[in-house]
């Protein structure tokens, strides 16, 4: 599956990464880096990080 | 005043290095004085000098460039944890409650929790009941808009805030005065007086704790389609929340979701009060109404600053604050800052950088968008009745620092 994060509405909260931390991480400097392409079996937590991002920044597109 | 000299390496010119000592003047503010506001000249005056303030209780982020990056820094707890304490609350029904609530946990055990919680909360999940938010605004507003006048506090604002947990919650909502007081009662805790007040705070938790008790018993019981089943089957890798963190979350989501609400509505009310015309463009264009609710909460949140504790020493920049040191982030300061909004004046249809009265980074508010959207239709169904809203005898405010609104707002309006 692939991902993509609009980093024009992403505010480094790091919500998702309590949903799915393999896929998304916080860096030294706070900022939000993340696997572009992931296994279909993250599916579940990939979804739910998006789901519960409070800026709605986080999208799957395939 | 404080002063505080830096030393800064400046001009690199062939191969001599100059240090130029350069002095950067602190700001002040004594944030414990009756007469400090947030919306006052000397604070205004202080975020133009420099990034951040002294004050008589640690220190203060004012521009919206550091609020935004420091206020999601883990170097800094919440550190509201050893408020109870603090105020010589060792033990208890309070002191346990407290000290076991997500908004104070850190760490793995805040993740954890955090983490089977958000999902009840997605957009997704609360875009449900907006027709049930939108028909108890109508119910309200039909009980006075013939009338011409309101309270708003009574009559609109604390009913409403209150109903929409009971909507969420399944507590019947012919109970909203009981869930009012309990949440004002168990409140006091945040207040200097917590000791004095406790018998009184923890005999209004024991009956919120039978409320989120018979709730979760009854769901685990009879599963249906609704936020506390959610809650009740969250399961994450085979982990799931305990009968206690359950009634933990419930009644933290009761009382942080109740009096904030009632107040930024208030505070909302204000704004587009002072902003008329920016009231008609919302009447006329209701799909305006959640980026009405951001603007308000930009210009004119009711949680005015965000505190937090510095876990290690924590330095940036010319700020070398020690571990244990209190590092407030005013919110509304830097929800008016210049910098970031060089047009600050109310524009419900502008595209702004975001605020931060909900809080940010892990704390980040767990119910903002049961607020986003409560608050949303509140403003659509008010302007979509009434214009020309207006004070309509004596109001009463909070004070305009910590968690701000008003008291009392008698308005008069012209039925549309």
């Amino acid at each position: 599956m692939q991902i993509s994060v609009d980093r024009a509405k992403c505010d480094n909260h790091g919500q998702c990464t309590f949903s799915a931390p393999t896929v998304f991480r916080l860096d030294d400097q706070g900022i939000l880096q993340y696997e572009a392409s992931v296994d279909d079996s993250l599916r579940a937590d990939v979804e739910e990080a998006a789901d519960v991002c409070p800026m709605q920044a986080i999208f799957i597109t395939d | 005043m404080i002063h505080i000299i830096i030393r800064m390496r400046h001009n690199r010119t062939n191969d001599e290095v100059h240090t130029m000592p350069t002095e950067i003047e602190v700001p002040y503010l004594d944030i414990s004085d009756p007469a400090f506001s947030m919306h006052s000249e000397a604070v205004r005056r202080a975020r133009e000098q420099h990034w951040y303030a002294k004050t008589n209780y640690g220190y203060a982020v004012l521009r919206h460039q550091y609020v935004s990056t420091l206020l999601k820094d883990p170097r800094l707890s919440q550190g509201s944890g050893k408020w109870p304490d603090h105020n010589g609350v060792h033990d208890g029904l309070f002191h346990s409650w407290w000290t076991k609530c997500l908004l104070v946990l850190e760490g793995e055990d805040h993740h954890r929790i955090r983490r089977m919680l958000n999902p009840a909360f997605s957009l997704r999940h609360i875009e449900a009941y907006i027709p049930q938010f939108e028909a108890l605004a109508e119910e309200l507003v039909a009980g006075f808009l013939d009338s011409g006048e309101c309270e708003y506090v009574n009559d609109f604002a604390e009913p409403y805030a209150t109903r929409v947990l009971c909507i969420l919650t399944g507590i019947p909502e012919s109970e909203w005065p009981t869930i009012a007081r309990i949440a004002g009662t168990i409140g006091l805790a945040l207040g200097i007086t917590i000791k004095d007040e406790l018998p009184e705070i923890e005999e209004a938790l024991g009956e919120l704790y039978g409320y989120a008790e018979g709730l979760i018993a009854d769901r685990q019981a009879n599963p249906r389609d609704d936020l506390v089943t959610r809650l009740v089957e969250a399961n994450r890798d085979g982990d799931s929340l305990s009968d206690d963190e359950l009634r933990n979350a419930l009644c933290l989501l009761i009382f942080g979701g109740m009096d904030t609400t009632r107040n930024q509505l208030g505070l909302g009310m204000q704004t587009m009060m002072h902003n008329p015309e920016q009231w008609e463009l919302l009447a006329a264009h209701p799909e305006l109404a959640r980026n009405a609710v951001e603007e308000v909460m930009r210009a004119n949140p009711t949680t005015t600053w965000v505190t937090r504790e510095a876990v290690v020493d924590f330095d940036y920049e010319d700020l070398h604050a020690p571990a244990g040191s209190t590092v407030h982030f005013f919110t509304q300061v830097s929800g008016n800052d210049p910098e970031a909004y060089p047009n600050p004046e109310i524009d419900i249809t502008a595209e702004r950088a975001p605020h931060y009265g909900f809080g940010g980074g892990m704390h980040h508010c767990l119910g903002h968008f049961v607020a986003r959207l409560d608050m949303a239709i509140a403003m659509r169904v008010f302007s979509k009745h009434m214009t020309n809203i207006r004070v309509n005898g004596q109001d009463e405010w909070l004070p305009d620092s910590g968690n701000t609104g008003p008291v009392r707002l008698p308005l008069a309006f012209d039925k549309r």
